[in-house]
């Protein structure tokens, strides 16, 4: 069980830029912590630091409340899932996930006994006497959990371990690691680009953008209250929809905000409903299985719609309406792009402004 | 094994029969008496083996080219290996003078070192021993280099992960990147062996006393040797070439089967 603490961490490597600016966390001792964030945003740099595998040496790190900057990976008491699995490729499956107890000196009947229990639980037992080179990617991507488990870490750092999957096993993956922390009760810091891992892993979430941590908080509240545009627009697939008021024409000077909301926010109709919307022309009609995702270009530009099957489908180039739930437009100062929780953005104002734009 | 290519066989088979009819027909010698061989009759006889073991002290010889070349492979082997991950794993003040010293050592001939190492090892007292005929070969600039570039290819990926379970970095040298090199350096121990095994200048010239000679100054001595009528005994020479050749052979055997490809293969996506 462990506690992480980081305190202003910076990095930056020999003579390049600087890749951390002050990183601030708090990870408690059982969560499940998911930093996401585009590439080159210091995500994988962080884990790196938190493993020991490249010195800390601005800013503070605790483990359990004690200073672990200086402790060699090996005193860490972590265990690292590798993007591209590592996996030792002169050694079987068994001896792999093992190795990390050998090294521990645990006697060989006993970590003969450790690796099989874990073996059973990711359902690598026949494939015990292969080498990682006789194995699919997904049964590499089990060894590599595999190992990790083995020594029953107290937290486990993942980069990116699931990206090198297909499709479906990611899904399936994903699940499984959600299980995993559930009966391990241990502490998982996991680093990815996607953002539906993040949301539907994570206890907590920490968005990274160039160095620098913009929120840190639950799925919920990530979604619901980004921090930031770059937050709103990075997670949520499709993406957020922006406009800036000006474009939708009227916004006056203190007013001046862009707005964002959901595509699935909006809700479409073939006339000019009574409800604040925004005409727009369906530019392309994108099929996902359970919806549709129109494209649509209107005076703020493009911007994208979520609509359930079974609705009547606009085609190409036909003239819509996209009403939208003001409550659920969030705005962003144009500038700095942080969230405006001010009171002149109240949803009626935010339907004047779209009603105005739409006119 | 089905050849794919039959034109390919043929050509591997002229090739094969190129090379190994002068080695082939040098044993054949090995076992003709000299009066056999000189006046075209054939013969079969082991005595040239017992002259040469026997009169002319070739098992003490090859006792000493076995150690010699066993030692230089053995502790050479080691020294450059653990330059190699040096070089190719950690950066260090200095660290790439080294390593172009190391380099520059490959465009230095041999035979420029020869005075200053011999006067190095007289000074040392080590003239007439067996480190001395050890001691200059085993740091070895090539097998650092070659083997550091094979590290390189080892992605740091797989050192990591050996941190992460708890190693020490001797232990990922000895756990992880040795296994994974292993080819590479048992082609450059069998390559060190054949180079010590066929040294002749520096057991020449390191070595006088005669129960320190290796198979190569043993051999060269042979010619010298005046079988009676003024021409050099053939037969027994081949004898000499053939027990100087055998022990290589062996080994390669031994190693070829070991020099196996693709174990890098899934290690990494």
């Amino acid at each position: 069980m462990s506690a992480i603490t980081l305190k202003d961490i910076r990095k930056s490597y020999d003579d390049g830029p600087q890749v951390l600016h002050g990183v601030s966390m708090d990870i408690g001792d059982g969560e499940f912590i998911v930093i996401v964030g585009p590439s080159g945003c210091g995500k994988s740099t962080l884990l790196r630091l938190l493993a020991g595998l490249d010195p800390c040496k601005e800013g503070e790190l605790l483990i359990d409340g004690r200073r672990a900057n200086d402790l060699p990976p090996q005193d860490r008491d972590i265990a690292m899932i590798f993007q591209n699995y590592a996996l030792y490729p002169h050694m079987t499956v068994l001896e792999n996930i093992a190795f990390g107890l050998e090294l521990r000196k645990v006697p060989k009947i006993e970590r003969i006994a450790r690796a099989r229990d874990v073996a059973e639980t990711l359902q690598l037992t026949p494939y015990l006497d292969r080498k990682p080179g006789a194995l699919s990617g997904g049964q590499r991507q089990r060894v590599a959990m595999g190992r990790a488990m083995a020594r029953n870490s107290s937290t486990f750092l993942m980069d990116e371990p699931l990206s090198n999957l297909d499709n479906s096993l990611r899904v399936a993956m994903r699940t499984e690691i959600k299980d995993l922390h559930r009966q391990l009760g241990a502490t998982i810091v996991y680093v990815t680009h996607d953002q539906t891992e993040a949301l539907s892993l994570a206890d907590r979430v920490a968005v990274m953008k160039d160095g620098h941590l913009q929120q840190f908080d639950t799925p919920d509240v990530i979604y619901d209250q980004p921090a930031n545009r770059f937050v709103a627009g990075f997670l949520g697939a499709p993406a957020m929809n922006f406009v800036s008021a000006e474009q939708l024409g009227g916004w006056d000077a203190p007013l001046d905000v862009e707005i964002g909301f959901r595509p699935e926010a909006l809700t479409l109709h073939h006339a000019r409903p009574a409800q604040p919307a925004i005409e727009a022309r369906v530019a392309l009609t994108e099929m996902t299985g359970s919806a549709f995702i129109l494209h649509c270009d209107s005076p703020g530009g493009r911007m994208c719609a979520v609509v359930p099957r079974g609705e009547a489908l606009p085609v190409e180039g036909d003239q819509i309406w996209l009403a939208l739930e003001p409550s659920q437009a969030l705005c962003f100062d144009p500038v700095t792009g942080v969230r405006l929780d001010m009171p002149q953005t109240s949803p009626d104002q935010c339907r004047a402004v779209l009603a105005r734009g739409a006119a | 094994m089905k050849p794919e290519n039959p034109l390919l066989a043929l050509l591997a088979l002229t090739a094969g029969v190129l090379f190994l009819s002068p080695v082939l027909y040098s044993i054949w010698m090995s076992f003709q008496t000299a009066d056999a061989y000189y006046t075209g009759k054939l013969d079969f006889t082991l005595s040239n083996y017992e002259m040469a073991i026997g009169q002319y002290n070739f098992a003490r010889y090859l006792l000493n080219s076995v150690i010699v070349s066993g030692l230089v492979t053995i502790v050479g082997l080691a020294v450059a290996t653990m330059a190699a991950f040096a070089f190719a794993r950690y950066r260090f003040p200095g660290g790439n003078l080294m390593f172009g010293a190391v380099v520059a050592t490959l465009m230095i001939p041999s035979h420029i070192t020869l005075i200053p190492n011999y006067l190095t090892l007289a000074n040392a007292g080590l003239l007439d021993t067996y480190a001395g005929l050890i001691l200059p070969a085993i740091s070895n600039g090539f097998a650092a280099f070659f083997l550091r570039q094979y590290i390189r290819g080892i992605p740091r990926a797989l050192d990591e992960a050996a941190y992460m379970d708890g190693a020490t970095p001797l232990q990922v040298l000895w756990r992880v990147i040795v296994p994974i090199a292993k080819p590479a350096i048992l082609s450059m121990g069998l390559y060190i062996f054949i180079t010590e095994w066929n040294n002749y200048i520096w057991p020449l010239v390191a070595v006088g006393r005669e129960d320190l000679y290796t198979l190569q100054i043993g051999l060269a001595r042979l010619y010298r040797i005046d079988p009676g009528e003024g021409v050099i005994n053939w037969p027994l020479v081949m004898a000499a070439s053939t027990i100087t050749i055998l022990p290589v052979l062996l080994g390669f055997i031994f190693v070829e089967r070991h020099l196996v490809r693709g174990i890098m293969m899934g290690a990494v996506k």
